[in-house]
């Protein structure tokens, strides 16, 4: 036990670093500023006052920023250590395969997290700037939000290991994306649909990612107050499943495949 | 040497017809396809050239963002806000037709569905509230956002009137709001109502520059109404909405000039 959380702990460092050199973050971060400044300028009509939608925009790039972090790490995981070929020298340790790859999911959420925590930091101190108050469904928002990344991270992880780089962010940030604007809504959608095609949508609606589910902007920004506890205890178990199962698959995979 | 010269002569003549060709092409398509072509782009700025006409689809998803805003955040089936916007609408109207999409979903549901009933009370519950007095003032940018868009969506610009005008009551903010409406829409008849209205409801008793907006409503709409085609009913109703507003004003200053005389 204590061998593992040896090896995991020197896995989610060598993430952070990996994460914290790219300045992926940085970059996000000024691009982010470059699109809220001149908003946040704005008087429309010569009336002040207005901050919704600056909150609104504001938690969008949160998410779009975050969402771009979790896929870009969960994907850079294992096949630069396949390309490179280092991970014979990591196999090579007394560490297996499952364990590499709970260590190396482990450290990519971290990472994740550290940057998903730096943007809301940066959120908080815009909205305290402009004159606003720390809204009290925002722990709530951001328990939601990180559980939503390690969702994130576990799909890119499996995609990584089944497809090449440029397949598997597209196809996971479809699914992500997809999921988050129209996951909801694939009942109605299927209402109007031949039984092939329904079916089809409802199979998706079953077990495609929810990660509407942890989307609490518009209680946030609209002032609708916090969910229920019970409601938020489904959410976190809901994700902790998935990313289970996620893992689960992805380690058949790796299992399987020749290094 | 020789050859080169016929070459350069070749090129210039090849160039003279392909010019002389191309202006005759051109003033002969002209009156032709004048009319079914119009190379004009509506509006100015860099909006208008890059996206066209679909400003005016960009410009309606803004004013439906601010009707959404208008509930709290929820995309809902009402018109309370599209209603008043009209400049020719008298006040109030009831909810009962008002749907939400939390209603449609809970219609739709047979069997339980627990990603229904999580996505249920993640989001908004199912209230439904409309924002008044100051809070109004977050639909502006999206407003500003519609107008800016396409400058001739009058609906955004009376609704944007109405926001500040009816629920912030902020006349200023109301005036600056028409004044630049008209700026870009020069007699439009809604536009001058919502000014006439403004200033009739200013309890400054400017009624002679009220009269003028009213007046000026009534000509706009006899002027749109004489181009022919088949009478638009918002302009017969703002017509009639603005004859109404000026025998008012009328009947106002005949009964100050008849108690003057006693």
């Amino acid at each position: 036990m204590k061998l593992f959380a040896r090896q995991v702990c020197a896995l989610v460092k060598l993430s952070f670093v990996e994460l914290w050199r790219r300045n992926d973050i940085f970059a996000l971060v000024l691009l982010g500023l470059a699109l809220m400044v001149p908003l946040s300028m704005a008087t429309p009509f010569g009336a002040e006052g207005a901050s919704r939608y600056l909150d609104e925009m504001a938690l969008l790039l949160v998410w779009g920023f975050s969402l771009f972090i979790a896929l870009g790490t969960g994907q850079r995981l294992f096949p630069p250590e396949f390309e490179s070929r280092t991970i014979y020298p990591l196999l090579a340790k007394p560490i297996s395969r499952g364990r590499l790859l709970v260590g190396k999911y482990i450290g990519a959420v971290a990472a994740s997290w550290s940057a998903l925590a730096f943007f809301y930091v940066l959120f908080v101190a815009s909205v305290l700037l402009r004159g606003g108050t720390f809204a009290a469904e925002l722990p709530q928002a951001i328990v939601l939000h990180f559980a939503f990344v390690a969702l994130a991270v576990s799909v890119s992880l499996l995609g990584s290991l089944l497809v090449s780089a440029s397949a598997n962010l597209t196809l996971s940030a479809l699914v992500l994306v997809g999921m988050f604007f129209f996951g909801r809504r694939l009942p109605e959608y299927a209402e109007g649909l031949n039984p092939a095609l329904a079916w089809v949508v409802k199979t998706v609606y079953a077990i495609a990612p929810h990660s509407e589910f942890f989307d609490m902007r518009q209680r946030l920004v609209h002032g609708w107050g916090a969910v229920d506890g019970g409601v938020l205890v489904a959410v976190l178990a809901y994700a902790m499943w998935y990313v289970f199962v996620v893992i689960l698959l992805a380690d058949v995979v790796l299992n399987r495949k020749r290094v | 040497m020789e050859k080169l010269f016929a070459n350069v002569r070749a090129f210039f003549l090849l160039c003279l017809f392909l010019g002389l060709s191309h202006v005759a092409l051109l003033s002969s398509m002209g009156p032709r396809f004048g009319e079914a072509m119009p190379q004009v782009v509506k509006g100015d700025g860099a909006l208008a050239v890059a996206f066209g006409d679909a400003r005016e689809t960009i410009s309606q998803a803004f004013v439906h963002k601010a009707d959404s805003y208008f509930h709290g955040g929820i995309d809902m089936e009402c018109d309370h806000l599209a209603e008043h916007g009209n400049a020719a609408h008298d006040d109030d109207h009831d909810h009962e037709d008002c749907h939400d999409e939390h209603d449609r979903g809970e219609a739709m549901q047979g069997a339980f569905d627990p990603w229904h009933w999580i996505n249920s009370h993640v989001r908004a519950p199912d209230v439904h509230r409309h924002l008044g007095g100051g809070e109004t003032i977050e639909l502006m940018p999206w407003f500003w956002a519609s107008v800016k868009a396409d400058p001739h969506n009058i609906d955004a610009w009376s609704t944007t009137w109405y926001i500040a005008n009816n629920m912030m009551k902020d006349k200023d903010l109301a005036l600056r709001v028409v004044t630049e409406g008209l700026e870009k829409n020069p007699d439009d008849p809604e536009l001058l109502i919502c000014r006439g209205r403004t200033i009739y409801d200013n309890g400054r008793g400017e009624f002679a520059a009220a009269r003028e907006a009213f007046s000026a409503a009534v000509a706009a709409a006899g002027r749109m109404l004489q181009r022919g085609g088949s009478p638009d009913e918002r302009i017969l109703k703002a017509r009639d909405f603005a004859q109404a507003y000026l025998d008012d004003l009328e009947k106002k200053a005949s009964m100050e000039h008849g108690s003057g005389g006693r």
